[in-house]
């Protein structure tokens, strides 16, 4: 398998929610084995360029090519055979609270193989020790912590050994320790299985520590796509902004806007 | 007078449109349901036995307790009637008619629909919040096989099976009040219990239980998957699941006793 050849390519993605347009025009490409991480400010659109990607929301124009089939058309069982050679990671977890961790890690296994209980609890023990979460299987998730259950989450988005994964928000609001310790898993997964992975984020911390090459989401349209260091020679203001931490321009000092306010003008 | 035409439209349009999404959600569930009839390895066929089970148990105690009731009340109210007449034995053809065509089916229904019929929303409404119906599309599980067919067994099963418990006591409700109360032997009230009853009055009551219980399931599910937001929205679902739910309940039943009464 060649390292470069694209495993997801994206083209003039256009998505909207109503008449609002949140995603308008975005193109990348994901190549195979790398780690790509989505950056940009709250409220940009990466969970629902995410959830586009992985075929949650239907975008109203654009194509998205994952592991050769567009993902856009692709329908019932085609669509679920794809499904089950990728996974994902959600921003809250998305755990199913009826079933304990084990059962959920091993929910895939059971949906989509024919095989032997026994091998199932061998297989989910492997990836629940793989996280850290070893001894944690008979809990419910709502017994698990917030941080636990991102790593229970990983464990069941890997538990088919997927050729992709895509990450909302995988460490935010866990304490450093913690969250690094997630992005060495991410690493980890890549460098031991070849993982290809999309990880959307926007602490500047992990970017540097996990991403292979980033790309940049502003207004709704892709405004860099490259390695850290090379975006850090770009020219765009917000990158700029972005990538070293300054805030936006003063919001309230603007005359206009004060004026406005107290009725004058 | 135009702002009330253009509600009542729109109103007609979104019960339209409710009702063409509750039509392919019916047909989706049927499709899995004949497709998939537990096949072995997803264990769907232990979900639907313990939904089964859970359905069953969680509304036994009360509508054990209702349908003796009711059963009293039944045999009160025709004790009244008839003994003007001196013909309180018919106390037990009354109960077991009324019990049996209508009234133990309604009140099943009505009790299943508070206890497990919400449930069934908000089952499926927090796990629409939590995004937990995304994550099984992700996985490539129909959240319709997964989720909503082992209900959906499970319950036009347990309609039917709790009615048939209700019957019993709603009948055992009079045969007490007759005998306590109005003072008609035991053996009376049940020769002529047995006497008037037909092989067409189960069927009917059971027939519509089955029908109530499809509509119950069906109500839970739909508001549940219509939920979108955060867990305020879980409530209101319930709550709106529920009275659909009792009002379908109801129509049905008229449609039925219509049905037989002219055929
Ligand atoms: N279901 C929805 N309906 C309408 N608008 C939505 C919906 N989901 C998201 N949006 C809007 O789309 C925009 C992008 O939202 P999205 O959740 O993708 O942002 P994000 O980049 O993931 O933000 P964060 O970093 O805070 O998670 C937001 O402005 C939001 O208001
Ligand atoms: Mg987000």
């Amino acid at each position: 398998m060649e390292r470069d050849d694209p495993i997801l390519e994206v083209e003039d993605l256009v998505v909207r929610y109503g008449h609002r347009t949140v995603l308008d025009g975005v193109s990348f490409t994901v190549r195979r084995g790398e780690v790509l991480v989505i950056l940009g400010g709250s409220g940009s659109g990466k969970t629902t360029l995410l959830r586009t990607l992985v075929g949650l929301i239907r975008p109203h124009s654009g194509r998205i090519v994952l592991m050769g089939e567009d993902v856009t058309t692709l329908s019932g069982a085609r669509r679920r055979e794809l499904r089950t050679r990728m996974g994902m990671c959600f921003q809250g977890s998305a755990l199913l609270g009826s079933l304990t961790v084990a059962d959920n890690v091993a929910l895939p296994l059971r949906e989509h193989t024919d095989l032997e209980e026994s091998t199932i609890g061998i297989m989910t023990g492997i990836k629940l020790n793989l996280v850290g979460l070893a001894g944690f299987g008979d809990y419910l998730p709502s017994q698990l912590s917030g941080g636990m259950k991102k790593r229970a989450g990983i464990a069941r988005a890997t538990v088919m050994d997927p050729e992709i994964i895509f990450y909302d928000e995988p460490s935010a609001g866990l304490d450093p320790i913690v969250a690094a310790g997630i992005d060495r898993l991410i690493r980890k997964m890549q460098q031991a299985f070849g993982l290809t992975s999309v990880v959307v984020t926007h602490e500047m911390e992990s970017v540097r520590l996990i991403a292979d090459r980033v790309c940049m989401l502003h207004g709704g349209r892709v405004v860099g796509v490259g390695t850290l260091d090379e975006l850090e020679r770009l020219e765009h203001p917000w990158v700029r902004r972005f990538l070293s931490r300054q805030p936006d321009d003063e919001p309230g000092t603007d005359p206009d806007f004060l004026r406005s306010l107290t009725g004058a003008g | 007078m135009t702002r009330l035409a253009g509600a009542v439209g729109r109103w007609t349009l979104d019960l339209l449109q409710a009702g063409l999404r509750v039509s392919s959600l019916m047909v989706d569930t049927l499709a899995a349901v004949a497709a998939t009839p537990f096949r072995g390895r997803s264990a769907r066929g232990r979900a639907a036995v313990e939904s089964f089970a859970e359905f069953g148990s969680r509304s036994l105690p009360i509508v054990g307790m209702i349908s003796l009731l009711v059963g009293v009340i039944i045999a009160l109210q025709s004790s009244y009637t008839l003994e003007r007449w001196g013909a309180q034995r018919f106390i037990a053809t009354l109960v077991a008619v009324s019990a049996l065509r209508e009234m133990a089916p309604l009140m099943t229904a009505i009790l299943i629909t508070g206890r497990s019929g919400s449930a069934i929303t908000a089952e499926i409404g927090t796990m629409q919040v939590n995004e937990e119906i995304d994550a099984l599309e992700v996985m490539g599980i129909d959240p319709i096989r997964y989720l909503v067919v082992p209900r959906f067994v499970a319950m036009v099963l347990a309609v039917p099976a709790v009615t048939v418990v209700s019957m019993f006591i709603m009948v055992a409700g009079g045969l007490f009040t007759s005998v306590w109360v109005v003072g008609v032997p035991g053996g009376v009230y049940l020769d002529q219990t047995v006497q008037s009853l037909v092989a067409r009055d189960l069927v009917i009551g059971l027939t519509k239980s089955v029908f109530f219980g499809v509509a119950i399931c069906w109500v839970g599910v739909y508001r549940g998957f219509q939920v979108r937001g955060g867990a305020g929205e879980v409530g209101r679902a319930t709550t709106s699941s529920v009275v659909t739910s009792i009002f379908l309940v109801i129509l049905i039943d008229l449609v039925f006793t219509v049905f037989f009464y002219f055929v």
